[in-house]
């Protein structure tokens, strides 16, 4: 990528990382605390998004456990600090290193069964989820969940405030660049073959099961982070939030974006959170109709997606393919 | 020259069934090795057999010295053996040089972590480019960014071609690759085959079609009923009165 | 053991109503593959059905329940008609109808949140509330009830597939569709009446369980789930299947509660716990298919 000025700082990657970040937790700043505490869980519902269609979209692995894994992040990193009292770098790698554990032992046999089971499997993971919270006692607060903690100073830093909404818009920046490089890379593309034809992956070299594998447990404990990063900007954590409510919806906005593209992702998440907001005149609290019958729409009409539709009317425009 | 590929007492039973009984056959570097039959001979079995899609009753196939049967597709595929299909099986999901990549996939040294520190483009971009080599060798140059729902079929089996060989195989297996193909395309073919084995490359060429079969190959070896039944030549299997006897009784199907 | 007894009967009604809705699954997975998790729905919509028809309009029981499992069927056959059509037709993959239906499971409960006040919804019992005691097993009427009509439900469809003609088609057409379809046989009127017959079935489930939990819009998920685990236990190869692996599922919950040393609240763990395990150890389940 030449620019006329040799002096002129080159677009590499790094620098439009940095560019979006600043852009991103800059916007913190001007909001409010109600439009902060908003945008926070908008740019966590993006993350995850981002996540999900990697493993959905890319990989083709259709799971329900995304919420179960932002769940085990968000109550173990709160049952490590403020139940155990570890210190803080030390329970977040034991949340890491417990969805790991959670993401293989349900993986690995799942791999070895046809498509769908995982989702299956996935679905009741989510479930059991849920019960094991409802029931646990003083460990997990119950049905009431935890409540009442804030996050401890890090290094003698006080994340408050936009501060943490700075650290959210890190979490989504660094999770694209993640996912973008994987996506392009030679993981992505044995990712797409096992999606696409697992039998002549495998007859390609590609070790179907492992990737299956890899991509899981990449995303859950993507997600995981997640649930680690949201477990503070409430503070409070209970079981409703983790279930497969949200399971479906996280599907549903990365189906009506455009499986298979970050943009898509992208676009889904933030439609389908802003909607319940711009409807609630017209619906109440019954925005998830809209969201099935747009799921249903986009099957029907456009399985691409927005970002098909986007794609469709940019060819005509420019009178070639695009992608 | 020695044997790349070494198949013997190769046997596969489906319950009562005899599909291959005790096959015994060799390819070399370089050679072109044809392996025909009529309907049901066992030439698909024997493929799959090989490819490491069904596992045997009995015998044993090496490659290069080393035992393969019963390896998993994907570890007989980095080992430098690789294959087409019978019926196309392209990724529909990505263009075709993205297709071809994905043959490559086994010779490809980046870790995940250097793929998540963008440290594994440069090793990206060469490969890149050798696909699009390959993907002009086997004649499809124009088409490398284009969506593989769109190829032909005579197209998407050059591209099934080109996706083997960017494995860098010693070794390639085709499943009757002219089925389906005009008289024009199978020429095409002919020719694509025989560069391959002109840069050393053992094949091993699974073809129902006598007529493509027998200019093309160095050596050839004829299945009746799941066993051997000749094995040599061209000129010398054309004129065998066993494999006469085995065409002419299901001449009906040409 | 006394009370083991007493709970029978209760127990093979739950598990009767998990295997009518397996039986609905079986329906509908047999000639298409498509595993439709909007069954839960159905049988939710049926239990806001005979809310309507039974208490709100108090119609004569075998009429309402004519009345809703008739618009059941229209509801099954419409659902395939709009929704899944287009989709096997278009030859698109089996996850787009699944996924297409999985949307149309919240389309159908939102519908039913935004008709109805989120309380729940009485439905009366077929014959009143009573008790019938034949020695030492007893249960309420509309445990006899249930346990009746769903054998009779599972006789029928054996029947059907085993004796019938149109049964016969059904099965040719889980076997190979294209087979099927060069046969003669019509593809579409088969995935319609299979989706139907789904709904209807699916229905009669809610139906007979609504009496006791009451018509709720939230009911659906846990039924589909258990009925899911049913049709999983019990295997998709035969009829018989789902019906078993309710009635193991719920004596498996039966069980649970009173003598595992766990707070009660864990027993909707146990339709999970078992699906997953079968699924991991033995998905096919435990009859097996014949052929």
């Amino acid at each position: 990528m030449k620019s006329e000025n040799p002096l002129a700082l080159r677009a590499t990657p790094l620098i439009r990382g940095a560019g979006a970040f600043i852009v991103l937790a800059g916007a913190a700043f001007f909001m409010g605390d109600y439009h902060n505490d908003v945008y926070r869980k908008l740019l966590l519902w993006v993350t995850l998004a981002l996540g999900y269609n990697f493993l959905f979209g890319v990989c083709g692995q259709v799971a329900f456990s995304h919420f179960a894994f932002y769940g085990i992040g968000a109550y173990s990193i709160v049952i490590f600090l403020f139940q155990l009292h570890l210190p803080f770098p030390l329970a977040a790698i034991c949340g890491i290193a417990l969805c790991i554990v959670f993401a293989l032992a349900v993986a690995i046999p799942s791999t070895r069964l046809e498509g769908f089971y995982l989702a299956l499997v996935t679905l009741a993971l989510g479930q059991l989820f849920i019960v094991v919270l409802n029931e646990g006692g003083t460990v997990t607060g119950g049905t009431g969940g935890i409540a009442n903690y804030r996050l401890p100073e890090i290094y003698g830093l006080r994340l408050r405030g936009p501060w943490y909404t700075a650290v959210i818009a890190l979490l989504v920046v660094a999770t694209y660049a993640v996912l973008v490089r994987l996506d392009r890379s030679g993981f992505g593309r044995a990712c797409r073959a096992v999606r696409d034809n697992p039998e002549a992956a495998a007859a390609m070299g590609v070790d179907v099961a492992r990737t299956k594998v890899i991509a899981f447990t990449l995303t859950s404990v993507l997600a995981g982070i997640g649930g680690m990063v949201y477990a503070f900007v409430d503070n409070t954590v209970n079981p409703p939030i983790f279930g497969i409510e949200n399971a479906f919806l996280l599907l549903f906005m990365v189906i009506v974006g455009g499986a298979g593209r970050h943009a898509g992702a992208v676009i889904g998440a933030v439609l389908l959170f802003l909607l319940p907001f711009w409807l609630s005149p017209l619906v109440g609290h019954h925005h998830a109709l809209v969201f099935g019958v747009l799921v249903v729409a986009a099957i029907l009409l456009e399985p691409r997606g927005l970002i098909g539709i986007y794609d469709r009317v940019a060819d005509r425009y420019k009178g070639s393919p695009s992608r | 020259m020695s044997a790349l590929l070494e198949v013997r007492g190769l046997t596969k039973r489906f319950g009562g069934l005899t599909a291959v009984h005790d096959l015994d056959f060799e390819v070399r570097e370089g050679e072109i090795l044809g392996v025909i039959g009529p309907n049901g001979a066992g030439k698909s079995t024997t493929f799959n057999l090989i490819a490491g899609t069904y596992a045997a009753t009995a015998g044993d196939v090496r490659f290069a010295g080393e035992p393969i049967l019963g390896l998993a597709p994907h570890r007989i595929a980095a080992r430098g053996v690789m294959r087409t299909f019978q019926h196309n099986r392209p990724f529909a999901g990505m263009p075709v040089i993205d297709n071809v990549l994905v043959g490559a996939h086994t010779r490809f040294g980046a870790t995940l972590w250097s793929v998540v520190l963008g440290r594994s483009r440069a090793e990206e971009s060469r490969r890149r480019e050798r696909a699009a080599e390959l993907v002009q060798f086997v004649g499809l140059g124009e088409l490398a960014r284009a969506d593989v729902t769109t190829l032909s079929f005579g197209q998407g089996r050059l591209l099934e071609i080109a996706r083997a060989l960017a494995g860098e195989p010693r070794l390639i297996l085709f499943d009757e690759p002219a089925a389906g193909l005009t008289p024009a395309e199978c020429a095409r073919l002919a020719g694509v085959i025989r560069g391959i084995a002109a840069r050393g490359i053992a094949v091993l060429l699974v073809e129902h079609d006598m007529h493509f079969l027998l200019p093309l190959a160095h050596r050839v070896v004829v299945l009746n009923f799941g066993a051997k039944i000749a094995d040599g030549l061209p000129a010398e299997v054309r004129t065998h009165p066993a494999v006469m006897d085995a065409y002419l009784g299901s001449h009906a199907a040409h | 053991m006394q009370d083991f007894f007493e709970l029978a009967v209760g127990a093979a009604a739950s598990g009767c109503v998990y295997g009518l809705i397996g039986l609905a699954y079986l329906l509908i997975i047999r000639p298409t593959g498509i595993i439709n998790f909007a069954v839960g729905e159905w049988a939710m919509l049926a239990a806001f059905g005979g809310y309507v028809t039974l208490t709100k309009y108090e119609w004569p029981y075998p009429v309402g329940m004519a009345v809703v499992l008739g618009l059941m069927f229209v509801v099954g056959w419409a659902t395939e008609r709009v929704v899944v059509r287009r989709l096997v037709e278009g030859g698109a993959p089996l996850l787009a109808p699944i996924l297409a239906l999985l949307g149309m499971l919240v389309v159908f409960r939102e519908s039913i949140s935004v008709t109805f006040p989120p309380d729940p919804h009485p439905v009366p019992d077929a014959f009143g509330i009573g008790r019938l005691e034949l020695g030492p097993i007893g249960g309420t009427y509309q445990s006899f009830f249930t346990i009746v009509t769903a054998l009779g439900v599972f006789i029928g469809a054996w029947l059907f597939f085993e004796r019938t003609v149109a049964g016969k088609a059904f099965e040719a057409v889980a076997l190979n569709r294209r087979a099927a379809a060069l046969m003669g046989i019509d593809l579409t009127r088969v995935t319609a009446l299979s989706f139907g017959a789904g709904a209807v079935v699916a229905g009669l489930g809610g139906l007979l369980v609504a009496p006791n939990i009451s018509a709720h819009y939230l009911m659906g998920v846990p039924l589909a789930i258990q009925g899911f685990t049913a049709l999983v236990i019990g295997g998709v190869g035969r009829v018989a299947g789902p019906l078993l692996g309710g009635l193991l599922l719920a004596l498996a919950e039966q069980l649970t509660v009173r003598y595992a040393p766990v707070p009660a609240g864990y027993a909707q763990g146990v339709p999970l716990v078992l699906l997953m395990v079968f699924l991991l150890l033995r998905p096919t389940g435990l009859l097996k298919a014949k052929v």
